[in-house]
Parts: C-alpha cells; sequence; structure tokens
C-alpha cells in the first residue's frame, strides 16, 4: 500500500511481518489508490451541488415517474422483460449510493438530503403505480393480481441474500474505477422500482397484504443496499484514510440503526420463508395422500396454500378410469393427518388409453 | 412425487369437485362424531362456527366433510357400507329411503324431540311416525321477489290475497308489461319448480290438515282439490302474455336465471317472481336485497295470514352412541345456528331462536316469516316417497306446462305410487 499525498504515513509496510493468513486479507482488502479529484468526481454525481441539483431531481423525478409507469404496466400485463426494462431506467441506485457514502463520511446534510430525496422517491413511486393501476387494472382483481405482481409480496430470506450481495456489487461497483459497467446487472439483481409499483397497484386492488409484503421487499433492498455499500466503500479505500480517523469513532453509532434495521426485517423474512418451505412441505403431503387415495390418479397440477390451520388446496388429476375413489375421501384422510381445516377443487381430465406418458 | 407429463390433448376435463373438510388438531382420546354434508368452502367455515360451541361445552370433536355431489356419495356410502356419524341431507328424501333401510337412528321421545321447538320442526324429520332428523337450517319458499322502485313508479301495491295478486298481474298486463318471471330447467330435476308452486297453492286453497293428508299419499293427485291447484297455477302460465317467454322459455331456461329478464330488460321484462330464499344467490352482485329487490310472502286466501312452505338441511344419525345423540341434541337446540348466523346466510327453523343472533337483514327477516308464520309446512315434494317426489311430479310438472292438461299430468304423477323398491339417484336442485 502506498501512502498518497492525503493518507498520512503510518511508516511501516502494511504487508511486512505478517502471518500468510493476515497477508492474504490484506491483499484482499488492498485497496485502490483514489486521489482526491476522483473522489469529488463521483461524489459530484452521488451529490450534485446548486446549480446541478435542479436538473439532477428533475432527471430523478423523470425517470422515477417512468419507469414506475413502465414497471407497473409491465406487471399488470405479466411481461418479465418489461418489468426488467423499468429497472434499468429506475433512478433510485444513486440516492442510496450517496447515503451510505454520506453515512461513511459522517456528514450529516448529505445524509438527510440523501434520505429524503429516497422517501419521496418512494412515495411517488407508489402513487404512480396506484394510479396505472387505477387506469389500467383491466380485468385484474386482489384475488387474480398476475404471477408478476404475487412473485413481489411475499419476500424470503433468499431476498435479503440477494439485496446483501447486489448491494456489495453496488459499492463495488462505484469504487472501482472501471467496473462502471456492471451496474445495470446489479439494478435487476436487487430491484427497487418492480416492488414499489407492486405497493401502489395491490394498494388500488384493495390488496393491502401483498402491498404490504411488496413494502417489505422494498425495505429489505433499501436497508441490505445501503448497509452493504457503507462497507464496501470503508473497505476499498474510496473513504480517505483522514475521514476514517476522524469518523472511525462514531462509525459504530452510524452504522447501528441500519444494523439493527436489517436484524428486525430477518424476523417478517423469516416468517416468510417458513411459510413457502411450509407450503412445498404440504403440497409434497398432498401428492402422497393422493397416491395413497387412489393410484389410477396423477396429478397434472396442483396448487396448496396452508396458513395456520386453513388450507386450500386445487388441484387437477388426471386419471385412465372413471371410476376413481370419491373425493370427500381424499379431503378426510388430509385433514385427519393435518388437523386443518381444508378447501379442495380437484378438476378432473381423463386421459386417453393410448397416451404416450412417462413416470 | 411421481410427475405424469401427458400431452394437452389427450387430456378432457370430465368434471369438477369441491369439498371441504376440517379436523381440529387434537388427536387424543376425545370422542369423535363424523360428520358428512353438502356444505363446502365459506359454507364449511361457517357451519364450523355454528359447532364450535358445542366441541367446546362437551369435548367432542366434530370431523366434518362437506362434498359438491352429497346426493350420489351419501348413496355410494351406502353401498359400501361406510357410512358417517352423522348426515347433513339437503335432499330429505333421502331421508325416508334410509329409514325405510332401518339404517337410521330413531330419536323420538329422546332429548332431541324436546329440544325441538314446533310440530312443524318434529314432522320434517319424522318417517311413518318415527322421528329420525333434525332441521337444523331453513329455506323460505313463498316468496315473491320483486323491484320496489317499479312498484312506487307505477303505484302497484303488495298484494294482500291471492285475488289480489292475480288483479295486479291483470293490470300489470294492461300496462304492456309482462307481469311474471319463472323458468325450471334444472337438468335431471326440471320440474321442482313447478312442484313447489303446486304446495304452495294445495296449502294455500285447502289448508295444512289436507296438505300433510296429499304429502303422505292418503289424497291422491287425481282428487280434484288437488287438479283445481293445477288450474290455479295454469292461470299465471298458461295465459299468453302472463310469463316471459311463455311455456318455451318456462321449460327450457335454467331455473337460476328465471329472473334475469327482471334486472336486464327496461322497462323490466317481468315484475314477479315466486322462488325461495336462496334465489338471493341467483341475484347480479349488483343488486342489494331490501333496496333494489325485496320481497313479500306468496298471498293466501282472503283474510287468512298466509301459511309458509319451507325446506332446507336435515341432520340424521347412521350410529347410535352417545356423542353422537349429544350432537344431534345440540343442532335441535335453538342456539345451534348461532354461529353460523353471525357471518350470515342461515336461517334457523326454530321457533325460539334469538333474532338478534342474525347479522344480516334478510336473514333475520327470514327468521321473523318463520317464527311468526301460523302454518309453516315443509316442502311437500321432499316428503313424498322418492318415485314421486323426486321422480314423477317433477316430470309430471314439465307435461303440464307443455300441454295444459291438468288431468293427464295428474293420472302420470299418480302414476309413479306403486310400491316401489328401486331408489332413483337424486339430484340436489338447490346446487
Amino acid at each position: 500500500m502506498e501512502p498518497t499525498d492525503d493518507q498520512p504515513d503510518r511508516g511501516t509496510h502494511p504487508l511486512a511481518d505478517m502471518t500468510p493468513i493476515e497477508s492474504i486479507w490484506g491483499r484482499i482488502r488492498q485497496r485502490e489508490i483514489w486521489t482526491d479529484e476522483e473522489r469529488e468526481t463521483v461524489l459530484d454525481e452521488l451529490f450534485p451541488d446548486d446549480e446541478k441539483i435542479i436538473p439532477y431531481l428533475k432527471r430523478f423525478a423523470t425517470l422515477m415517474i417512468l419507469s414506475t409507469t413502465i414497471a407497473a404496466f409491465g406487471l399488470i400485463a405479466d411481461s418479465a422483460a418489461v418489468v426488467i426494462g423499468a429497472m434499468l431506467v429506475a433512478p433510485l441506485m444513486t440516492p442510496m449510493l450517496a447515503l451510505a457514502a454520506s453515512l461513511m463520511y459522517a456528514q450529516r446534510k448529505r445524509f438527510l438530503g440523501s434520505l429524503t430525496l429516497i422517501i419521496l422517491g418512494t412515495l411517488g413511486a407508489i402513487a404512480t403505480g396506484w394510479l396505472v393501476a387505477k387506469v389500467a387494472g383491466g380485468t385484474l382483481t386482489a384475488a387474480s393480481l398476475s404471477p408478476e405482481l404475487v412473485a413481489r409480496t411475499a419476500p424470503s430470506l433468499l431476498d435479503l441474500g440477494i439485496a446483501v450481495a447486489a448491494g456489495l456489487a453496488g459499492g463495488y461497483v462505484l469504487t472501482h474505477k472501471g467496473a462502471g459497467s456492471s451496474l445495470p446487472g446489479v439494478a435487476i439483481a436487487v430491484a427497487l422500482v418492480p416492488p414499489l409499483a407492486t405497493v401502489g397497484v395491490a394498494l388500488e386492488f384493495g390488496a393491502t397484504e401483498r402491498a404490504l409484503g411488496a413494502l417489505l421487499l422494498y425495505t429489505t433492498n433499501l436497508i441490505a443496499i445501503v448497509l452493504s455499500a457503507s462497507i464496501v466503500m470503508f473497505v476499498s479505500g474510496f473513504v480517505p484514510d483522514y475521514v476514517r480517523q476522524i469518523a472511525r469513532g462514531h462509525l459504530g453509532l452510524r452504522l447501528l440503526p441500519w444494523g439493527l434495521a436489517l436484524l428486525a426485517i430477518t424476523v417478517p423474512l423469516g416468517l416468510h420463508t417458513k411459510a413457502v418451505l411450509e407450503d412445498e412441505a404440504f403440497v409434497r403431503n398432498v401428492t402422497d395422500a393422493v397416491e395413497k387415495w387412489d393410484p389410477q390418479a396423477s396429478i397434472v397440477e396442483i396448487d396448496a396454500d396452508r396458513s395456520g390451520s386453513r388450507a386450500t388446496v386445487s388441484m387437477t388429476v388426471a386419471t385412465t378410469t372413471s371410476d376413481l375413489q370419491p373425493a370427500w375421501k381424499l379431503a378426510q384422510s388430509i385433514t385427519d393427518e393435518h388437523g386443518i381445516e381444508l378447501d379442495l377443487d380437484i378438476r378432473y381430465q381423463r386421459e386417453s388409453t393410448d397416451a404416450s406418458s412417462t413416470s | 412425487m411421481r410427475r405424469r407429463r401427458v400431452s394437452a390433448l389427450t387430456l378432457l376435463t370430465v368434471g369438477a369437485v369441491l369439498v371441504a373438510a376440517c379436523s381440529s388438531a387434537a388427536p387424543d382420546d376425545r370422542p369423535v362424531v363424523e360428520v358428512f354434508g353438502p356444505y363446502r368452502g365459506e359454507d364449511a367455515s361457517r357451519f364450523a362456527a355454528a359447532f364450535a360451541p358445542f366441541e367446546e361445552q362437551t369435548g367432542i370433536d366434530i370431523r366434518y366433510v362437506g362434498t359438491g355431489s352429497f346426493s350420489k356419495d351419501i348413496q355410494n356410502r351406502m353401498t359400501d357400507a361406510d357410512y358417517p356419524d352423522v348426515a347433513l341431507f339437503p335432499q330429505p328424501a333421502l331421508i325416508r329411503d334410509f329409514a325405510h333401510r332401518d339404517l337410521l337412528v330413531p330419536l323420538s321421545d329422546d332429548a332431541v324431540g324436546t329440544n325441538m321447538g314446533s310440530d312443524a320442526e318434529v314432522a320434517a324429520g319424522t318417517v311413518g311416525g318415527t322421528v329420525y332428523a333434525v332441521w337444523f337450517r331453513a329455506v323460505v319458499k313463498s316468496l315473491v321477489w320483486y323491484e320496489p322502485e317499479v312498484f312506487r313508479d307505477r303505484g302497484y301495491e303488495i298484494p294482500g290475497s291471492w285475488d289480489d295478486m292475480m288483479f295486479l298481474t291483470e293490470q300489470i298486463e294492461e300496462d304492456g308489461l309482462t307481469p311474471w318471471c319463472l323458468s325450471m330447467e334444472s337438468f335431471a330435476a326440471t320440474g321442482w319448480v313447478g312442484t313447489d308452486w303446486i304446495e304452495d297453492i294445495v296449502l294455500r286453497q285447502h289448508g295444512p290438515e289436507f296438505y300433510d293428508q296429499w304429502v303422505q299419499g292418503d289424497v291422491t293427485f287425481e282428487d280434484e282439490a288437488i287438479i283445481d291447484a293445477f288450474e290455479t297455477f295454469g292461470e299465471i302460465i298458461h295465459q299468453p302474455g302472463r310469463v316471459f317467454g311463455g311455456t318455451h322459455r318456462i321449460l327450457n331456461e335454467p331455473w337460476t336465471s328465471a329472473q334475469a329478464p327482471m334486472f336486464n330488460l327496461e322497462p323490466p321484462g317481468c315484475l314477479l317472481y315466486r322462488q325461495a330464499s336462496y334465489q338471493e344467490a341467483n341475484l347480479p352482485s349488483s343488486v342489494v336485497v331490501g333496496d333494489d329487490i325485496d320481497v313479500f310472502i306468496l298471498p293466501g286466501k282472503d283474510g287468512i295470514e298466509p301459511p309458509i312452505l319451507a325446506s332446507g338441511d336435515l341432520a340424521a344419525a347412521f350410529n347410535d352412541r352417545p356423542e353422537v345423540r349429544a350432537f344431534l341434541e345440540f343442532l335441535a337446540t335453538p342456539e345451534a345456528g348461532e354461529g353460523w348466523a353471525a357471518e350470515g346466510g342461515f336461517t334457523s327453523p326454530h321457533p325460539e331462536f334469538d333474532p338478534d343472533a342474525y347479522v344480516t337483514d334478510f336473514d333475520r327477516r327470514l327468521g321473523e316469516i318463520l317464527q311468526n308464520a301460523a302454518v309453516v309446512r315443509f316442502d311437500g315434494s321432499d316428503l313424498m316417497v322418492p318415485p314421486v317426489g323426486t321422480g314423477t311430479f317433477w316430470t309430471g310438472m314439465q307435461s303440464y306446462v307443455r300441454t295444459g292438461d291438468a288431468r293427464a299430468a295428474a293420472a302420470e304423477i299418480q302414476a309413479g305410487f306403486p310400491e316401489a323398491t328401486h331408489f332413483p339417484e337424486v339430484p340436489i336442485p338447490e346446487s
């Protein structure tokens, strides 16, 4: 590590007299050399100053509204490609990285500015999603939301993992010159605008629970990005040593609320994950029960949802015979095993005897 | 898990079935009563809410299974000798059949009987002088649906007697409109809508005692009084212009859309529709009961409070154990349906049911109609022997609508009476 002009020389070679492990860690930590000018360029992008602020805000508002509109249309139309397009247009990543940088630089004014912008952007996006759903909601109802919408309403611990990794990538891209072309990938990996559009759309359809789920996904992404980007900035050398030394004393204090928020959010995410795993286990149990119920029946499609002591199962079974066991026996065997209330909806499909099938 | 990929072209959807089941999560040594019935989905949950207090008080575990094809399933269970402890029958004709086969537990002279509140309740569950079933949930049949706003605008009044109603019919015709909505296509059960009309007319013209004799088979269909009832019905259906679409529509249009012209046409295609309280489920979602649409009781003879024809679901036991009897005793109490009434969609046949337990105005009104009625009689075709009640009475009604020949129709229905041992499969008209 070479001392730069603004870095006080510590007087020893950093890699000297280290154990192999320390040496490897040191190389991993080996920071890029930043000049003040380079830092300023990046910080200027994150925090536009007086004359640039108005155009920046205009651009932010325009892209925010447009990307949410695209996302909401894509979600309603159930088009993954359109939703991805919306992610690439979305401008929310900049104020989030700015928030992380202001945390590391301990700059209260910039921190509050970025936070305000994020909050306004968030509210604006929800309102836009709501408006698009109001105008173009078509035949969707709270009970029949498109799969693209539903997919964003039940975040799990997996989503937290994605957000943490994407936050690290976002911080890395920002602090490593030449990695800029990866930023679109980061935006896709950790979508911010589609969950917000989902909140708005779900609210318009009166699906409050789904809206809260999407809001949880967004919050997860927000916290994970800010926290992990902060860490990358700190570790990578983007934050100059003099700032590090001045601010180090308060670093823990500044990161603490974000760490706590992350911990707090793992609770609902863990519960969601548990519910997903339980649903999967329940589907396996129901599948076994169908085999025991009537070996002549094979499941073509099954959709099972268990919450607490209530479950809804709807399935299509194919059969070569017209003489299956009555459906109530299946319902009874499932409820007897699980001690639950069950609504079971079976559709029968007759399989012609010459059907080619693979087992 | 076996996964099988089958080309979509080789698949043919042959039907769908909905079932519901509930069971508490206590696999201990509590006594268990297995209950089999027609309630699914929302109704199954509401039924569960109705028996929850019983489970709490007694520690008896009720395991309910509901099926969308009750009539078929219960008869298959009989074939397999696989009986539930208790079954809830939406078609009491099946109770008569099971009772005749000595499969049901007689309930006379015990707590079940004393919990029942009225003769009509007892009669509904009685077969050959023995009580076998508890009337748990009621349907009010003697209702005429109409649009209050249309009546207000045109100055029509709710008729106080059958003659007033026929006068109103003529008045509507003179105004250039069609008075009645009526259609009765209902797959294998086509004709049941007409049987309800005849039962209501017999009950009004000749009183409850005569009605009981007729239902029990002591008065034949060829009796002049019954022929009269057919011809009274004929004054509505066979007079051109009195029923929307005429006899062709009566026979061919599904009964569930009989009332559609009242809502779909302007001015309304028809203004009066006699149908049971479950018509509520067939109304367009935009129509508010009590506001856009309302009911009056099908009137009877001048100066006589109209009798009420009713039907509903009855519970009978196949197995005689103390916990099974305890459950039927509970179902016979006035409190039995309170949990369901609190969720809506329930009318109790019990005279002492608490009206405050109803959550919707329409449920409360139906409950009050039953409680205040001087005469309540159970749907006759449900009580007649199955070859008639769910056989020739239905087909005879089709013949009568087609030909207008009351005597020929009466003879056709009466021919169903011989000592039949064959029991036909009974479709459930309400579903």
